[in-house]
């Protein structure tokens, strides 16, 4: 037989990627279930910030015009969409250094949707995370206000900084080649931005120079906004990005995507081409 | 159509300072199996990651089926299946899961899917761990779901980096049963390996490669004889029966004495002649011996002969080069 012909050129239209991205997708949920502590560590870890944060620390901190219930739960729900960085970079981390990726490559088949399905993957684990604290919260006593308005703006503003911070987590997993490393240079940056971004505390009785970067940090644009959708009326402000946090948010998100899409597009390419 | 699977031309690439194929040039002809054999580091898996389109060569060029790797690679990839030294399967799903997964990427529906994956399983014996993570798998399970993996569409070309290294011996056999009936079938395959054994039992060709070089390319036969001819060994007992032996044969043949082996070894151009004559002058003298054979040189020989080492053992300041 000729091999040759046993092989017809392979395509690599739109809906081939489609198609590609799906069964890609559809890998990365299986592992879900199957790497429970991956899981986790979207779940475990604001599930014991809330409670020391509700019945540790919480009395001792007060906050005018608002419960702390309801100014806690908007910072854990910020807090838990900058920790996606972390999760999305060390699974891809550990993504890359699997052989599979190899011979994903190898296939004729369009190398963006081996990244897609890896961001999809992530984007819908950070989903089931985000749903599970939004249980517990309504559970110990969260009560959200939502107009209608209000609940679809919370909704695609969620969804934008879900898909910014998996884009900027996958290229940190690409760049970064040991999901340990990963996770020990996430927190080291983005645990500190947590805690300035106005999740626990407010900015304004922060020292100085914690006071400047909380207010341009991208985290507390992100808690502002949730803060300011789920309690109508209470506003943070301090700078121009907390007067108005949803612009600045989706500025920060938009900024977030124009440059990791093409750096982790760009890295995926070179590590073949190394 | 052209006839060669592969073609390299002064194929290099470098890793920093570190040359790890350096102006290589081999070919495999369509319809037959080449080995590329040579210890760890000499640049194998550099070189058949190349051939896949997962490197780029820093200069020369190679060919996969007339295709160029860099210009054409998108191509490249319809024509070649690579099996790699480390699983390229995702740990987190099943070795069935696994295969119906490449299957579908390879554009097949979701039934033809699950009846070539049943029938690779049937194949390769995964039977029996078909339903179990591939995290949870042997290293020889494992190997046998990625080979199976590399067969879903029958590949212009077949490459197997080093398919058996670390295998348990039952592993390894459905490896090799595989192999040869790929063979049968006329499949055109590349495989390294640093196993001699397997290179003389599996392959048509020998490239052997050190330290990214060609030192040598022939058939297992052509190597072997490129080292020489046929010899009589005589093992003796013990030592003193070694320095004694030494003493009697010296007076009568052209002997290489190999002390730490116990071993007087003759040179046997007559074959069975010159062994009745050594086996004669032995049993005359009364002298315990361990063992009188006649050997073939093996490829251990030619290795050894060729590179100045022997293959399998790191040539000094080898590097295993992985990227």
């Amino acid at each position: 037989m000729s091999a040759v012909t046993g092989t017809a050129p392979r395509r690599t239209g739109p809906l081939e990627f489609v198609r590609d991205t799906l069964l890609l997708t559809g890998r990365s949920l299986r592992a879900i279930p199957r790497v429970p502590e991956r899981l986790l560590d979207v779940t475990i870890q604001p599930i014991m910030f809330i409670l020391l944060f509700l019945y540790v620390f919480g009395s001792a901190i007060h906050v005018s015009g608002i419960s702390y219930k309801d100014y806690l739960f908007p910072g854990i729900i910020g807090q838990s969409l900058a920790f996606g960085v972390i999760g999305a970079g060390a699974a891809t981390s550990a993504d890359m250094a699997e052989g599979v990726i190899d011979r994903f490559r190898s296939m004729p088949i369009s190398r963006l949707s081996v990244i897609s399905g890896q961001v999809i993957g992530q984007f819908c684990e950070q989903v089931l995370g985000l749903a599970i604290i939004a249980v517990v919260g309504l559970a110990l006593g969260w009560s959200p206000h939502v107009t209608p308005i209000h609940a679809i703006e919370l909704v695609v503003l969620t969804v934008l900084a879900l898909i910014a911070f998996t884009w900027c987590g996958v290229l940190f997993g690409m760049l970064v080649r040991s999901p340990d490393a990963v996770q020990g240079m996430g927190f080291i940056v983005i645990m500190p931005l947590t805690f300035m971004a106005g999740t626990f505390v407010p900015i304004a009785g922060m020292d100085a120079i914690p006071r400047a970067i909380a207010e341009w940090d991208p985290i507390s644009a992100l808690v502002a906004t949730v803060r300011s959708l789920t309690t109508p009326g209470f506003h943070t402000g301090g700078s121009w990005q907390l007067d108005h946090p949803e612009i600045a948010m989706a500025l920060w998100c938009m900024v977030l995507m124009a440059v990791c899409v093409p750096l982790a597009l760009r890295r995926f390419n070179r590590t073949l081409a190394q | 159509m052209t006839k060669s699977a592969v073609e390299t031309a002064s194929l290099t690439k470098r890793f920093g300072s570190f040359v790890a194929v350096s102006s290589l040039d081999f070919e495999v002809e369509v319809g037959t199996v080449v080995a590329l054999l040579g210890p760890n580091g000499a640049g194998k898996t550099t070189i058949v990651r190349m051939l896949a389109t997962l490197l780029r060569p820093d200069a020369g060029t190679a060919r996969v089926a007339g295709y160029d790797v860099v210009r054409d690679a998108a191509r490249v990839r319809e024509l070649i299946s690579l099996t790699g030294q480390f699983a390229a399967l995702d740990k987190n799903l099943t070795a069935r899961e696994n295969l119906i997964l490449m299957a579908r990427l390879r554009d097949r529906s979701s039934p033809a899917a699950r009846r070539i994956a049943d029938e690779l399983i049937e194949r390769l014996d995964v039977g029996p761990f078909r339903d179990r993570l591939v995290k949870n798998l042997s290293g020889g399970e494992r190997r046998r779901v990625d080979l199976a993996a590399g067969l879903i569409d029958r590949p212009h070309l077949l490459v197997l980096d080093e398919p058996t290294t670390g295998l348990d011996p039952r592993s390894r056999q459905v490896v090799w049963s595989t192999i040869r009936e790929l063979v049968a079938e006329g499949v055109t395959l590349l495989l390294t390996t640093q196993y001699l054994e397997e290179a003389d039992a599996l392959a048509d060709r020998l490239v052997l490669i050190d330290h990214g070089r060609a030192v040598a390319a022939g058939t297992p036969a052509q190597l072997k004889t490129q080292v020489g001819q046929q010899r009589v060994d005589v093992v003796a007992a013990d030592s003193a029966a070694y320095e004694r032996l030494l003493g009697v044969l010296r007076g009568g043949f052209e002997i290489t004495p190999l002390r730490e082996q116990r071993t007087i070894s003759v040179p046997a151009p007559d074959e069975a002649g010159d062994l009745a004559r050594v086996a004669a002058a032995v049993s005359a003298s009364g002298i315990g011996v361990d063992e009188i054979a006649l050997r073939r040189p093996t490829l251990d020989d030619a290795f050894l002969a060729l590179t100045g080492h022997i293959a399998g053992e790191p040539a000094p300041e080898a590097e295993e080069v992985a990227a």
